[in-house]
């Protein structure tokens, strides 16, 4: 892919790295305690490290070092950590209409979580062209080097750090739900969004609460979207793209 | 970690790559042949809808509290409700998560001490 014509990616990445930081919030409590949980199953920490810059899929990891621990045949635990990970296959698609022209994308996609998902299908539409790569770039290497260290402080201090501090690990979390509000609010643009999305977010949540979280986002994503298709209220006017703000 | 291993670790991590990246390749095929139409014109209709539904399915895997005990869920409402007041206030995207985590804490100390 010809990238002449497009800046390097230093081109907005503070602004990328500065707006990923309420990921931090979610992300190091969730990589301490895959740290601790990995060499609790017996995974060194060059081992847990390994897992986490490589994998670096939150759910799909602690999936793997416990079946691993448990004994499970290694042919399965790899195929059921893929399959945890297939709700990633609509993310990139999403995006893709604001990316422009750069041979930076592919290596990028390996940043693409979950939140990183959520931030840049947000933000990257009401970014200039010219500084989408360099965004990107910021946010998803911030949000990557922290899963990395916070699974080195899980890995070597993770049970006294949960002794010492319970509460922040509690609180913590919390950045999560908060920053996705804050990135789903704008899009409530017609009653029949708001009922849409409504349903999507209750699915997830009852899906969590029943043990079914991996399942739960693309299940969750899919009734929200039925319902959309099914239910047509007056001033269905939003159309959920990146142009309307 | 034995050999076996480190190779499972690396066909997950490859696999798990792949699973972002080839659908990137194949969308941006389908927008060069597209090639002149407006941004969001250019996607699927089912993508353009699916996409905030996925944010918002995200959303409510993440409203469940580390410690699902009243306290928690009293804290998750209120921070919730604090984030959605600054977020109307500032229309940022830093202060709003930062007053509802505060919020979220401060409701969760407070509210095991008085229950």
């Amino acid at each position: 892919m010809a990238d002449t014509d497009m800046p390097p990616p230093s081109s907005g990445w503070l602004t990328g790295v500065r707006e990923a930081v309420p990921l931090l919030g979610g992300y190091l409590p969730v990589a301490v305690s895959f740290g601790l949980i990995s060499t609790q199953a017996g995974f060194s920490t060059v081992e847990t490290l390994a897992i986490s810059a490589l994998i670096y899929a939150g759910a799909s990891q602690f999936l793997f070092v416990g079946m691993i621990a448990s004994g499970s045949p290694l042919w399965l635990t790899v195929a059921l950590t893929l399959l945890i990970n297939v709700r990633h296959v609509v993310y990139a698609p999403n995006i893709a209409p604001w990316l422009p022209k750069s041979r930076w994308w592919p290596w990028l996609m390996h940043g693409m979580t979950d939140q990183i998902f959520a931030l840049a299908h947000s933000r990257l539409p009401q970014l200039p062209a010219a500084r989408r790569v360099g965004w990107f770039f910021g946010a998803a290497l911030l949000a990557w080097l922290s899963w990395i260290a916070g699974s080195l402080l899980g890995a070597a201090a993770g049970e006294w750090l949960t002794r010492r501090w319970p509460l922040l690990g509690e609180v913590m979390p919390f950045a999560l739900p908060a920053l996705f509000l804050v990135l789903l609010v704008p899009r409530i643009t017609s009653r029949r969004w708001a009922l849409a999305l409504g349903v999507s977010i209750v699915a997830a949540l009852l899906c969590t609460l029943t043990g079914l979280t991996n399942i739960g986002i693309p299940l969750a994503a899919a009734c929200g979207a039925f319902c959309f298709y099914l239910v047509r209220l007056p001033a269905a006017a939003g159309t959920g793209g990146g142009k309307r703000r | 970690m034995s050999l076996e291993l480190w190779l499972g670790v690396i066909v997950a991590a490859l696999g798990t790559y792949l699973l972002r990246l080839l659908p990137l390749l194949w969308m941006q095929r389908h927008l060069k042949r597209r090639d002149g139409e407006a941004e969001v014109d250019a996607l699927p209709k089912w993508l353009v809808v699916l996409g905030p539904m996925m944010i918002a399915a995200v959303l409510g895997v993440s409203l469940v509290p580390r410690t699902s005990d009243p306290e928690g869920w009293l804290a998750t409402v209120v921070g919730l409700g604090v984030t959605l007041v600054v977020w109307r206030k500032t229309r940022s995207l830093g202060w709003p998560v930062v007053g509802g985590v505060l919020t979220f804490g401060a409701v969760v100390i407070v509210a095991r001490v008085i229950i």
